[in-house]
């Protein structure tokens, strides 16, 4: 464009601000072929004639979705597409709200075996002031990885056993949640405490002890009285919050001393924090919600392998269940082979609500072939995709920001060639924070280095 | 000996606790289906003829014998049993004999667990054989068998008849026990870099050099007439590693990265033996072209990564990668969970790798078989081939497909229907049999209770004879 | 007192009396003196077990050993004779499995609850270390006879024990004792009886073997350096001028006089798969099929009997674990097994395979019979419980020559009670061992049985696949 031609009337202010408004665009520009993280988001978007699965109403063919400022600000058919907006043809391809991990340690840990690069479990059992958030490292690669199997935002949950670490402590920290992409927690935080973790002890038998190396034993009654102090412990602890939080609200703070343990968990006792109970065995499962149930908890249940077993009280008490992943072995010699496969059909049957999750990092990518095995052995494919995307968030309280496709909410999309729940479909474009996001990641990059070897001298 | 074997068999069934399907009969007809059959396309609307264990006849147009038992498999997929080249199950006791260096000596074939579970979960994943290894903690390990998964038989009616023996060697972090350590006041086990582990193959080799000559002369001189002579001592540790440089024995060599990879080939070279395959070789992609040359195959997993250091630059492509190369290569389990959803694992290479799905498949079915040497009787579905077979009720490659049945030698040896039908009896029979303990733990403490009446009164006595089975009164 | 010459001849008797009290007294001591060592019982029932039972018969023992058995016999002057009548004879019960009369192995520092010692003092690298390998051990050798539970097996029938050494892979030798003797050689029958082998990994993670493929491994090792052993060494000693000198391995060669002894190899064998592999493995290592345990025996009789293997069958039969945590999984397996397992005497009888009973660390005799007990309920027919118990086991253990039957020339260990044996209200009343008669005593109520853990075959830490992948 010719500074000169446009409302010049010969003012040398004008012909100065005509310059500043190229050297913007030229900046703009040149912003635009950099692989975005996430900037102050500016962009618009128009996502142009592909099969819009809001998860709010039936899917939309041939839809629009308009992408502004972060947010979704319109999605149907006949949408007028804003003259600024970055337009991407979606035709032959889907839609569909970005994947949601709710139980990960994405960002905590790098690699399982060495402990430099993992900060998932900190030493003792009450570490309720501990945020997950403190410790996400933006620059893991696990984080590009994850976001280029079509997950947009994650939960880091601290002290969660996954598939390289065990988990730790009995309150553990407060879990986050974060989007995939953003050069500081800063940018990518969603919200930096969505749940407390909370390990549930078990009756433990049977343990592993490093420094022989071999399995100890011990009679039940031992292990039971230690399971009984565990879950005293836990109480008292609750009993002291309480305390502090009255005092907290009622008293003059010059009385007393502050404690930054007692004070993070006053969001759980109050029941506005919930608390991600962590159990796998029925047992395990049974005194945890009849724990929270008394202590007045809100509680939502982590893992759940034996969920099944324990269905009427998990429905009587309304317990939600953030599922591990649904392949895994049964947890019994004798239980159905199929039976974690075919577990989150059970339980949304009985009327429980339920979202899967990887409780892993490397294996987070595995997300939606956890959702895909459990529509095999039954589950409905949209309730799958559900508890992929809005089930966790509703269950978090995310819900108002994410999971579906409404006008308002966070633009996390993925645009792929079909059911993101089957294998083979491929991502063909990522929003996180309402960015196009690239897809580009370690993974891809050393295929791309190694590709590219030339033969080597025989 | 038949019949003992059969009345074993069966006694054997009643204590397998997931349901064992009755026999097939010896000739099938299986009708109906899309044939994938990996070495000569897909047939829509197939047959297979099964006779004697082995498929007789396989297409669109196959004769139905009269009185035949037909296995309506209308609108299923049929594929070769999936082959897992890399495996821990059935294994009685630890899978690493992890003190020594070398442990050789120590054979999996010897520890075969028939009754492990994890058998029938694997078919019911649509496994049929699978290579099964002494685990990674010894740069040389145990010696290694390949097993048709015939749940209900027993240990000796497992190996794969005519598959060539294996042995296990491991290269990197694992063998140097570099993320474990003993307890406090064991020393360490050499080797504890990689510079130590190429050193005790190279050390293990030489040495069975050696032993091999001692006995080659020994032979030779006894042969020539010669007596009082004192035969070399046999060492069970060596046998093994002579058995690879005749070629006789096949080296699975678990290993993560590049330069580890090229080290084995170099050792194989320098002695003159061969590696079958290189296992995980997370790194493969990084030296394919050597591993192509060289004619080793590569068994390596769909998408791990992160869990250790060597395993940081594995990349979900590394199987297309190879592959592009010119490696002949599997994906494989290393996990009795991972084995049940095999095809979901190499459908995950049409993903990353853009392989065509019959591409895909062979990852799991043609290839492994050749890497193990049976591909003369498994891995695609032929006529005279074993009839090894998987059934889904969706295209295998799909998420969705879930195994309806699985076969091998022609047996039903899982039946999703008739799984399911089973449960209820099973959970009745543990049911009755929890009752019956428990009632018996009962009269138990009652008649203890009463003894100690007795007893109380007795000792007022003067002493009689005692009761030869005193106390058991009922 | 000074001594005069007319009391010389006094002096001289004195101390001859002296001499000869001290004689007698020593005799005495020796157990020379005492009652004599001839007794007969009339009119009584007999059960050789070799053959079939006399109604009304005479048993006469003489010097230790049975001098006639019949409907009638003559019976020495010197016999003390006893009015058998409504009384039975039977021989001596044999306990084929004990630990009687042996010190409790000292459970080393780490050990829990029984189960195996996690990490051992000495590490072995290979089977050139010989862990855990001590066939030189001879129970004989250790005996200690003040074990109470000696008496406690006697006052019940008991008059033999195959007491064997524990602690390792090759613990040592087991010795056939009578349950009495003033002295531990009295008690010996046949020293060097049985070689038990273990198949249990002692080693753990870091020490060999820490496997059972490595323990197996191991005693295949071992079977093989003796027999080179065997070949080696008359070779060397004709021609040593013309060899290396061969070194000194006490395992080998105590295992190759084992072997060529025709020791009884006892191999372990509990589950039907346990059982199998050590079919497999003795067929193998060319040694006489002889499994200790069977439990799970009842689902393999027919191949046991196919391979004539000969069984020592345990009377633990397995049980849930007291300890263990009531909400824990009981597999339908296990259920079966622990429902089944007492009728494996009952089937391998009818499968005409050959089989002892031994007591595996239970406590006291009344648990042995109790167990007995569900083995007889499950269809086990008092006579082959009783030929278990006697001619059976002494076959097995090789010395029915001179015991497990009443018949003359054999040790005179016999049982006399009055009716059925295995009847709860039957009463023993006599019993000898060595032709010495033994008054039967009221047992005491046991204070506090202390059970062995039941051994459970080496788990192994799934944790150590994973960080071994």
């Amino acid at each position: 464009m010719n500074p000169t031609t446009s409302r010049s009337n010969g003012s040398r202010f004008d012909f100065t601000a005509n310059l500043a408004t190229q050297l913007v665009s030229l900046l703009l520009i040149c912003l635009l072929a950099l692989p975005t993280f996430a900037q102050p988001a500016s962009r618009v978007y128009a996502i142009q004639g592909g099969k819009v699965f809001t998860l709010a109403g039936p899917p939309i063919e041939n839809a629009t979705v308009i992408i502004r400022d972060g947010k979704i600000s319109a999605v149907g058919t006949h949408i007028e597409i804003p003259a600024d907006a970055h337009v991407i043809d979606a035709k032959g391809l889907e839609i569909y709200p970005g994947l949601f991990d709710p139980v990960t340690q994405v960002g905590l840990t790098e690699v399982g075996q060495v402990v430099a690069t993992v900060d998932v479990s900190e030493l003792g059992d009450f570490n309720p002031e501990l945020v997950a958030a403190t410790a996400v490292n933006p620059a893991s690669a696990h984080i590009a990885v994850t976001r280029a199997s079509g997950i947009t935002h994650v939960v880091a949950a601290p002290g969660a056993p996954g598939f390289e670490l065990n988990g730790g402590g009995i309150v553990s920290g407060q879990a986050s949640a974060f989007n995939l992409a953003g050069w500081t927690m800063e940018e990518m935080q969603i919200q930096p405490s969505v749940a407390m973790v909370i390990n549930w002890p078990s009756i433990q038998t049977r343990t592993f002890d490093f420094a022989s190396f071999s399995y100890k034993e011990k009679p039940y009654a031992e292990a039971k009285k230690e399971y009984d102090k565990s879950v005293n412990e836990l109480s008292d602890w609750l009993a002291r919050v309480r305390h502090y939080a009255q005092a907290r609200q009622k008293g003059s703070p010059a009385l007393y001393e502050r404690d930054l343990k007692l004070e993070a968990m006053i969001p759980v006792v109050e029941g506005k924090l919930p608390v991600l109970v962590i159990a796998a065995e029925a047992r395990d499962i049974r005194n945890s919600v009849e724990f929270c149930s008394k202590q007045n908890l809100k509680m939502i249940l982590g893992d759940g392998s034996e969920a099944w077993k324990v269905k009427d009280l998990l429905k009587e008490k309304k317990i939600p269940v953030i599922l591990g992943p649904s392949e895994q072995l049964p947890s019994q010699e004798d239980d159905p082979y199929d039976k974690p496969m075919s577990q989150p059909a059970e339980l949304h049957a009985a009327g429980i609500p339920i979202a899967f999750s990887s409780f892993g990092t490397s294996f987070s990518r595995r997300l939606s072939q956890y959702a895909g095995t459990a529509v095999a052995y039954g589950l409905p494919h949209e309730e799958a995709l559900k508890a992929v995307t809005v089930n966790a968030a509703q269950m978090l309280g995310l819900a108002d920001r994410l999971g579906t496709i409404e006008p308002g909410k966070m633009a996390n999309l993925i645009v792929t060639t079909g059911d993101p729940l089957e294998i083979r479909t491929q991502l063909r474009y990522l929003f996180v924070n309402g960015q196009l996001t690239s897809t580009s990641n370690r993974h891809r990059d050393l295929y791309e280095q190694y590709r590219k070897r030339p033969e080597p001298a025989r | 000996m038949s019949r003992a074997l059969l009345i074993a068999s069966f006694a054997f069934a009643l204590v397998a606790p997931a349901s064992v399907p009755a026999q097939t009969p010896n000739a099938v007809l299986i009708q109906n289906a899309t044939i994938l059959t990996v070495t000569q396309g897909t047939i829509e609307h197939g047959s297979i003829l099964i006779r004697d264990g082995k498929v007789a006849a396989v297409g669109a147009d196959v004769q139905v014998p009269a009185g035949i038992t037909v296995i309506d498999a209308t609108g299923q997929f049929i594929i070769p049993g999936i082959i897992d080249c890399h495996s821990h199950i059935a294994v009685d006791g630890s899978v690493n004999e992890g003190a020594p260096a070398v442990s050789s000596m120590a054979n999996i074939a010897d520890v075969l667990n028939p009754a492990d579970v994890n058998i029938y979960r694997d078919l019911a994943g649509g496994v049929t054989t699978a290579n099964i290894l002494h685990g990674s903690a010894n740069p040389i390990g145990g010696q290694t068998v390949v097993i048709k998964l015939r749940w209900g038989k027993q240990a000796n009616q497992l190996p794969f008849e005519g598959a060539l023996p294996g042995i296990k060697f491991a290269l990197g972090e694992n063998p140097k026990h570099s993320n474990f350590g003993p307890p406090a006041g064991t020393p360490a086990r050499y080797p504890a870099t990689r510079m130590g582990v190429e050193e005790v193959i190279r050390q293990a080799f030489t040495e069975a050099r050696e032993y091999k000559k001692h006995w080659d002369d020994y032979n030779q001189r006894k042969a020539a007439g010669e007596h009082n002579q004192i035969p070399p001592r046999r060492d069970l540790r060596l046998e093994p590693l002579v058995e690879v440089l005749e070629g006789k024995r096949y080296v699975h060599a678990h290993c993560y990265r590049a330069d580890e990879i090229l080290m084995l080939l170099r050792v194989a070279k320098e002695f003159g033996f061969k590696v079958r395959t290189f296992q995980h070789v997370l790194e493969g992609y990084k030296v394919a072209d050597e591993i192509s040359t060289a004619g080793v195959g590569g068994s390596t997993f769909s998408d791990w990564w992160a869990y250790k250091m060597e395993a940081y630059d594995a990349i979900p492509y590394n199987a297309a990668l190879m592959r592009e190369r010119g490696v002949l290569v599997s994906i494989n389990s290393d996990s009795a969970e991972e084995a049940r959803h095999l095809n979901q694992e190499a459908a995950k290479t049409i993903k990353y790798g853009d392989l065509s799905p019959s591409d895909a498949l062979k990852l799991v079915t043609i290839n492994p078989a050749i890497q193990l040497g049976i591909d003369n009787r498994v891995g695609s579905i032929e006529v005279g081939k074993d009839a090894d077979l998987a059934i889904y009720n969706h295209d295998p490659l799909s998420v969705y497909a879930v195994v309806q049945k699985t076969l091998i030698d022609g047996q039903v040896y899982f039946d999703r229907d008739r799984d399911l039908a089973a449960r209820p009896g099973l959970e009745k029979e543990k049911q009755a049999l929890l009752e019956k303990e428990k009632k018996a733990a009962e009269e138990e403490k009652k008649q203890e209770k009463s003894e100690k009446k007795q007893e109380k009164k007795k000792t007022s006595k003067p002493g009689n004879a005692s009761n030869l089975a005193s106390g058991a009164a009922r | 007192m000074k001594l005069h010459p007319g009391h010389k001849r006094e002096s001289l008797i004195l101390v001859a009396v002296c001499i000869i009290a001290i004689f007698v007294w020593a005799h005495a001591a020796r157990g020379e003196g005492g009652e004599p060592r001839y007794f007969a019982i009339t009119n009584a029932r007999i059960i050789p077990v070799s053959g079939p039972p006399i109604n009304n018969g005479t048993l006469v023992i003489s010097k230790g050993l049975i001098q006639a058995v019949g409907p009638s016999a003559p019976i020495p002057p010197e016999a003390w004779v006893i009015d058998g009548t409504g009384l039975t004879i039977y021989p001596g019960l044999i306990d084929a499995g004990t630990d009687l009369g042996l010190p409790k192995p000292e459970e080393p520092a780490g050990a829990t609850h029984g189960r195996k010692p996690t990490v051992p003092s000495e590490i072995a690298a290979g089977p050139e270390d010989r862990p855990a390998t001590t066939p030189w051990r001879v129970a004989a050798d250790e005996l200690k006879i003040d074990d109470k539970r000696i008496a406690s097996w006697r006052n019940a029938g008991f008059t033999s024990a195959l007491t064997l050494p524990e602690g390792g892979i090759f613990p040592g030798q087991g010795t056939l004792i009578n349950l009495a003797g003033e002295r531990s050689g009295d008690f010996v029958v046949k020293p060097t009886t049985a070689l038990p082998v273990s198949l249990k990994p002692i080693g753990g993670f870091f020490s060999f073997p820490g496997s059972l493929m490595g323990t197996i491994a191991y005693v295949r090792q071992v079977f093989i350096d003796a027999s080179w052993f065997a070949q080696a060494q008359p070779v060397y000693d004709a021609n040593f001028t013309k060899f290396d000198r061969l070194p000194y391995d006490r395992a080998e060669r105590l295992i190759n006089n084992s072997l060529r002894a025709n020791e009884v190899v006892l191999l372990p064998g509990n589950s039907s798969v346990q059982i199998l592999r050590a079919l497999k493995l003795a067929d193998e290592w060319k040694i006489s099929p002889i499994l200790q345990g069977g439990y799970e025996g009842y689902s393999v009789a027919e191949i046991l009997a196919a391979k004539k293997a000969l069984v020592l069958v345990s009377l633990k039969w397995p049980e849930r674990s007291k300890d263990a945590d009531p909400e824990a999984e009981q597999t339908l397996h296990d259920l079966r097994v622990r429902d089944l397992a007492p009728s494996t005497p009952a089937a391998l009888a009818k499968a005409g395979v050959k089989f002892a009973f031994y007591s595996d660390g239970l406590a006291t005799p009344k648990d042995i019979f109790k167990r007995l007990r569900k083995a007889l309920d499950a269809g086990l027919t008092p006579d082959a419980a009783l030929r278990a118990f006697t001619l059976d086991a002494a076959d097995i253990l090789g010395v029915s020559d001179r015991m497990g039957s009443l018949e003359p020339g054999k040790i005179a260990n016999i049982i006399v009670a009055d009716g059925e044996i295995f009847n709860e209200k039957t009463k023993l009343k006599d019993v000898f061992i060595d032709g010495r008669w033994f008054e039967v005593h009221e047992e005491p109520p046991p204070d506090k049985p202390e059970e062995k853990k039941p051994e459970r075959q080496s788990d192994f830490p799934e944790a150590v696949g994973a960080a071994t992948r």
